[in-house]
């Protein structure tokens, strides 16, 4: 009855929507080029990587992201071109010479590529820290759960190895696999199960079902080790949320202390690798979190998912800060532009960070977050002043800057700074490596497993961050919390632009010095060339822009 | 026993069946997959289960009504010796095909369609049976739809049905003139939301309520100024119902073929849900909701395609297809979503979300929607 009110209704809104639809069409369109404060951006035609034998578009992509991985080989190559690319698509993973915005893509040749049956590779990582002119190495992760090692470059039987082959280990698909930093031979990956596990490349896989027996546990996860005489793999596991909750992404931060990992109970949680502590957590307005990145001073987590909005969490009052509200349906990835986040004049504080993220809504999004966002008075840190000095009448400067000096003092005592310092690592971006500088001092704290510390020092952690409802994982106590503010109780960043950028999800972004990348469902993998990127060599790269220059 | 049923048992575990639980699939009569999927997606709806139980056992000799065969159903499933297994609703069929002309024959029907009209007839139902009931809800349960008696609640006591679908809508209208805001509230059992290609539930709940300028022949006529008025309009939920059935408009009439296709859009759904845009004074704005069924339509067109549905139990999800019960991976939930391209015409597409309010359990919650209800 009511309902038939509300059909006639809604068919004089559609006339309306219909009309305002037709005015939203140009921004519905897919572009080739967008202009944003910086200059123009401009996709990159012919550097475009894709499987080498074209297929004719097909709705049979499966449920594969495709996902991308890059490594700077470290010694000079001879060919001016230092970059790897590697990309997964269906059920198959291809290895390329990447040329960016310099010179066109050369599909026929590439520097390996594996087809594989009955199982699609889903995520994939390059060892940065053992990377040699002729040598890498590649581990990849696959839908049905093994995970595989080998060398694109060399290409040899014998430097080959799978992980968890026959599934004793684990049986559903991997989400995500990362070497831990500066590691030659650990790495980690995480589950649709919900679990992590560490492994290292140098030792057996365990054949029959393992047994574990706990290491260290915490509000909402758990790690455990192998119960075996002689040390098999998987090192560790961590079983992350309830039972079943995938994981869906992992991040290690920039500063290499950190591990951050978003799952499908709709939590971030950030831990302390080293001692395998929760330093805290988040939760998303609802639905899972599909997607996590650090800032490149390794104060802010961003993540993205179902609740179409990227939020922005801080780690030193483990506080979601801000959340940005500009796609039109699920994040699935975040990425921090190093080279556009800008400094202040003294080089050592940020001014306005830039965030990248792309999503099921086809569109690219760019945020500015600044400062101003960032040192907005929030409901949760104001209730940690008072609570500690009783003032309420200091300043907002005031009140963030002695927040900042506490703080420092606060995760400095809990972290491990065995890598701050460390300089070879010559692909990081310089930008990053400056800040991870400052931002963490040098206190070089000894390694320590004592779980007494530990606990001491999360507790200490705890009044701070508005963790006191952290006995609970359910959404209806979290909410109005530090963990998961209202929708009201919160900055609301809009995105710098939206773009539509492809015709399917979205599934990669990578920003790098002269350009972005972004990879796509349907198996491309596109290069937009920053502005000024283009010159009289390379502007035949980009579609259209031909007659107008000459080459 | 089909081979099928003894392997959902199986596969289910017998030591991990919940206990108190049926899983029964529902005979197809010629084309009634369109109530089937919808009765299944309700009997899974908790809340509505048990109010339907609850009226069985209070209701032993009434005339047999609508009502009263959908209890009679629900009531076979649940104390039905076995676990798994079909049954035949044919007295709910029955009854349908007599009580509204419509479902009178073998031809596919709209699931929503169907769902809208036995919502409203079970409450008037409900109303009719009622002691007290006076002459004006009769006249109402007469109408059959098309009335709006419960839009004027305060004279009438909610119904169960209300407590757990009707929700308040309010219309914000801002007059350019005078900037006068007037407000109109309305109900509603479910919402119908546009769709868009690419986008989530989210987006498309975003469209329900962003503003519309009413202007040139669409003017609004403004009180105050006592004249027609350029206009701002915009929808909000007041209050949240406890059942939020969301409707996805996936068959648009196109004028040049003169009939209705289907829409295939990808609109992605989470598991989770809270409603942004409320009123300023909406009860209870935290509430979440968790995905509990999806009734989904495969096929290219209205009146072409089959109706199954997929439903959360316990811990684990379900779907039913008429009489088949197959357990089923939450990660397949993706495959009911839609198509990204526009090339295919036949897909297999979440068409009536149905999500339940994470506090519907806690009696104290009830209550207060009853109050609030009764107001």
């Amino acid at each position: 009855m009511l309902n038939h009110e509300r059909v006639t209704d809604d068919a004089d809104h559609c006339e309306i929507m219909a009309s305002s639809v037709d005015g939203a069409e140009e921004e519905d369109k897919l572009k080739t080029q967008f202009v944003i404060r910086d200059g123009t951006y401009k996709r990159m035609t012919l550097s475009e990587y894709s499987r080498p034998n074209r297929v004719a578009y097909t709705t049979n992509q499966g449920n594969t992201a495709v996902k991308v991985s890059f490594i700077t080989l470290p010694d000079p190559d001879p060919s001016g071109y230092p970059e790897r690319l590697c990309f997964n698509t269906g059920k198959e993973l291809y290895v390329f010479v990447y040329k960016g915005v310099k010179k066109a893509a050369d599909l026929t040749k590439y520097v390996d590529k594996k087809i594989y049956k009955g199982t699609n590779p889903t995520s994939h990582d390059f060892n940065r820290f053992t990377a040699t002119l002729d040598s890498i190495s590649l581990v990849v992760g696959f839908s049905t759960g093994p995970i595989q090692l080998f060398d694109p470059i060399k290409r040899e039987e014998k430097d080959f190895k799978t992980f968890n082959e026959h599934t004793s280990i684990d049986k559903s698909k991997v989400t995500c696999v990362r070497w831990i930093p500066n590691s030659k031979n650990l790495f980690l990956a995480s589950y649709a199960s919900g679990h992590m596990y560490l492994f290292n490349q140098d030792l057996p896989c365990c054949i029959s079902t393992p047994s574990y027996q706990i290491l260290q546990s915490g509000e909402g996860y758990a790690v455990y080790t192998l119960k075996s005489k002689s040390p098999l793999n998987p090192v560790h596991r961590w079983v992350i949320g309830h039972e079943g909750s995938s994981v869906n992404e992992i991040a290690f931060s920039p500063c290499h202390s950190y591990l951050a990992v978003v799952s499908q109970d709709g939590f971030l949680r950030v831990f302390n690798y080293s001692t395998q502590e929760l330093v805290g957590r988040a939760r998303s307005y609802y639905g899972g979190f599909l997607c996590v990145c650090w800032s490149p001073d390794s104060k802010y987590v961003v993540v993205g998912g179902e609740d179409d909005l990227i939020t922005v969490w801080r780690l030193k009052d483990r506080c979601v800060v801000a959340r940005g509200d500009g796609h039109h349906s699920w994040v699935s990835v975040v990425a921090f532009d190093p080279f556009s986040t800008q400094l202040h004049s003294d080089e050592d504080t940020v001014q306005c960070y830039r965030l990248g993220s792309v999503g099921q809504d086809t569109q690219l999004c760019l945020w500015d977050i600044t400062e101003d966002v960032l040192t907005q008075t929030n409901v949760f840190s104001v209730r940690t002043k008072t609570s500690n000095n009783n003032n309420n009448t200091t300043s907002l400067n005031n009140s963030t800057g002695n927040g900042t000096i506490k703080c420092h003092n606060n995760s400095n005592s809990t972290i491990n700074h065995k890598d701050s310092g460390d300089h070879s690592t010559s692909h990081v971006a310089s930008l990053t490596q400056r800040l991870a500088g400052f931002s963490f001092g040098s206190s070089d704290k000894s390694k320590s497993h004592d779980h007494n510390h530990h606990n001491n020092s999360h507790s200490r952690s705890s009044p701070n961050s508005g963790l006191s409802l952290a006995d609970s994982t359910d959404p209806m106590r979290l909410i109005g919390t530090a963990s998961c503010p209202r929708y009201d109780q919160c900055p609301r960043i809009e995105p710098l632009i939206r773009k539509k950028i492809a015709h399917e999800r979205l599934t990669a972004l990578v920003f790098k010095e002269d350009c972005f990348v972004a990879a796509c469902q349907d198996g491309y993998v596109y290069t937009w060339a920053r502005p000024g990127k283009i010159s009289n060599q390379n502007s035949h790269l980009v579609a259209g822009t031909g007659s107008s220059t000459v080459v | 026993m089909g081979p099928n049923i003894s392997a959902l048992e199986k596969e289910i575990g017998t030591d991990r069946f919940p206990p108190n639980e049926r899983y029964f699939g529902l005979v197809n009569f010629g084309n009634t997959c369109y109530s089937n999927s919808v009765l299944q997606a309700l009997y899974f709806c908790k809340p509505f289960r048990d109010r339907v139980l609850e009226y069985k056992a209070k209701n032993k000799k009434n005339k047999e009504t609508l009502l009263s065969c959908l209890a009679d159903l629900f009531h076979n499933i649940a104390t039905h010796k076995k676990k798994v297994g079909s049954i035949a609703p044919k007295k709910f069929i029955t009854r349908l095909r007599k009580e509204k002309d419509e479902f009178d024959n073998y031809m596919q029907q709209d699931a929503h369609e169907f769902l809208n009209f036995l919502i409203n007839h079970i409450n008037e139902v409900i109303l009719s049976e009622r002691p007290q009931a006076n002459n004006r809800a009769k006249l109402t349960s007469d109408a059959g739809g098309g009335d709006n008696h419960s839009s004027s609640g305060g004279f009438e006591e909610p119904t169960w049905v209300h407590e757990i679908f009707q929700g308040i809508l309010t219309s914000e209208t801002k007059c350019l003139n005078c900037e006068t805001v007037s407000s109109k509230d309305e109900d509603f059992f479910d919402l119908q939301v546009d769709i868009k290609q690419n986008t989530s539930i989210t987006q498309c709940l975003r469209g329900f309520s962003s503003t519309e300028t009413l202007c040139s022949d669409n003017k609004f006529k403004c009180d105050n100024c006592a004249s027609y008025q350029e206009a701002q309009k915009c929808m909000k939920v007041k209050k949240l119902p406890m059942i939020l059935a969301l409707h996805l408009k996936r068959f648009k009439y196109m004028d040049k073929i003169n009939r209705h296709v289907k829409v295939s859009h990808r609109v992605v759904f989470p598991l989770e849900l809270r409603l942004f845009h409320l009123s300023d004074d909406a009860v209870n704005p935290d509430r979440m909701y968790n995905l509990v069924a999806v009734v989904i339509h495969c096929g290219s067109g209205p009146n072409r395609g089959h109706y199954i549905s997929i439903v959360k139990s316990h811990d684990f999800w379900l779907l039913f297809d008429d009489d088949v019960v197959d357990k089923i991976d939450q990660s397949t939930i993706e495959d009911f979503f839609g198509l990204t391209s526009d090339h295919q015409k036949s897909s297999e597409t979440g068409y009536i979300l149905f999500y339940q309010s994470r506090d519907s359990s806690d009696p104290k919650v009830n209550s207060n929607d009853c109050r609030q209800n009764g107001k």
